[in-house]
């Protein structure tokens, strides 16, 4: 049986735009600084050039996935309930994914593209990699064809996940409803996530539904009281769109380059911030310390 | 790629410089300084958390700020677009004193050096950043 599907972000795409020059206009009237034109002419920059990697390589990946499918365990009907079983099972393997990303440098180097821009507005959500291929990251999400959820329908639901994601970048939206920032990601959560406050630092993981932090542990309430600062831990400087795609895949050839036979790897592999004389901090080290800064309750 | 998708990266190409330009046109952005001392020490300590200056140097424009911490170490602030971003100089900086006017490098390629207005204590500050050469 042949199923085809429309790729749901492309129709998206207009309302992306829309939405953003919303928020301009929004920020126009409240807040100019929430904005800065070169940073967004990056992301938006940042979008494109994913989208064109994805061109690229889609082709590949749909193979590899239909391959797959030939050794698949089950057979999922193509019914509403199979849609929404695999949206959910696609986005626990998407917070896998987004977690390996944050605390593998491997995986970092591509994802931290997402997070090199200092503002936090829907612009920023369209700031993706350019080298999500290259790592392999697309291997998290391809068991949900062996389980038996076909291809088309996994690249459907996943296209889904990525549109929900788009709304969640902004700081116009305080808080949702109680019940809904529960069970969903919010704006309120996904602003934690991008924050470099040590208090919030690999916190917030999840795609659509924040259930899978609050069951591993990774969850952290936005304190209404605390400014919160966006980007990574060494700012970037620049809005050189090369560098800002290529800079942390530079860093770990420079640092393999440069390390002790016995450590090259670990720069490969290990946490973000690891490294073997200690001269640096990881976002845990970060953590620690300033939680020892805190005065007891 | 076919000829479809070509056209939609065109037509994303000529989306993201209009809203690029919309964001100018509209004044977005705005013109950010850093105000006094305090302003300072508070960017520094979320350049690098922790840091706790105990001397401070504020260029007169506000463009940037000169920080040190007990520990000797200097962190310099610089303006980026509407932010701030922060550097803990070390062997690779490089700097350069004209009368009130410290100029400084990070040694990074792509953050340009900038001329801090320290007034007179641009040659207190040059002299105590020597110990990074």
């Amino acid at each position: 049986m042949t199923h085809q599907l429309p790729n749901a972000v492309d129709y998206a795409v207009p309302f992306f735009i829309l939405l953003i020059v919303l928020e301009m206009i929004w920020a126009k009237r409240r807040a100019p600084e929430k904005y800065e034109p070169r940073d967004t002419l990056t992301s938006l920059a940042f979008g494109v050039g994913s989208t064109v990697a994805g061109a690229l390589t889609g082709t590949i990946i749909a193979g590899f996935a239909f391959w797959l499918w030939d050794f698949r365990i089950a057979t999922i009907p193509w019914t509403w309930w199979g849609f929404v079983l695999c949206f959910v099972v696609d986005d626990f393997l998407y917070y896998a994914f987004h977690r390996a990303a944050h605390r593998v440098r491997w995986f970092w180097a591509s994802h931290v593209n997402h997070h090199s821009s200092q503002h936090y507005n829907l612009s920023t959500a369209l700031r993706q990699t350019w080298t999500g291929f290259f790592t392999l990251t697309f291997l998290f999400r391809l068991p949900i064809v062996l389980i038996g959820f076909h291809p088309a329908m996994l690249f459907f639901v996943g296209g889904l996940n990525l549109i929900y994601q788009f709304w969640i970048h902004t700081e116009v939206i305080g808080r949702m409803p109680r019940w809904f920032e529960a069970v969903m990601n919010t704006p309120s959560h996904h602003r934690v996530h991008h924050a470099t406050n040590p208090r919030y630092l690999d916190r917030n993981y999840a795609g659509v539904f924040i259930v899978w932090d609050r069951m591993f542990g990774t969850f952290e309430r936005e304190v209404d009281d605390e400014v919160i600062h966006y980007g990574i831990i060494k700012q970037l400087g620049t809005f050189n769109l090369l560098w800002s795609v290529f800079h942390e895949w530079i860093g770990i050839a420079r640092d393999v380059w440069s390390a002790p036979w016995r450590h090259k790897l670990s720069y490969i592999w290990r946490v973000p911030g690891w490294s073997h004389d200690g001269s640096r901090d990881t976002s845990d080290a970060l953590r620690t310390r300033w939680l020892e800064r805190q005065p007891e309750p | 790629m076919t000829a479809n998708e070509l056209a939609q990266l065109g037509a994303s190409i000529i989306a993201i410089l209009f809203i690029a330009w919309l964001a100018m046109l509209m004044g977005l952005g705005g013109d950010v300084r850093i105000g006094d001392e305090e302003q300072a020490r508070r960017l520094a300590n979320e350049a690098v958390d922790g840091f706790i200056p105990v001397e401070v140097g504020v260029d007169r424009a506000g463009m940037a700020a000169l920080l040190k911490d007990v520990a000797g170490r200097h962190l310099l602030l610089r303006r980026h677009g509407n932010k701030f971003v922060g550097r803990l100089l070390d062997s690779r900086a490089h700097m350069r004193l004209d009368r009130n006017f410290l100029t400084i490098g990070t040694g990074e390629r792509l953050l340009a050096p900038i001329t801090l207005d320290l007034g007179q204590s641009a040659q207190i500050w040059a002299s105590g950043m020597r110990v990074l050469a």
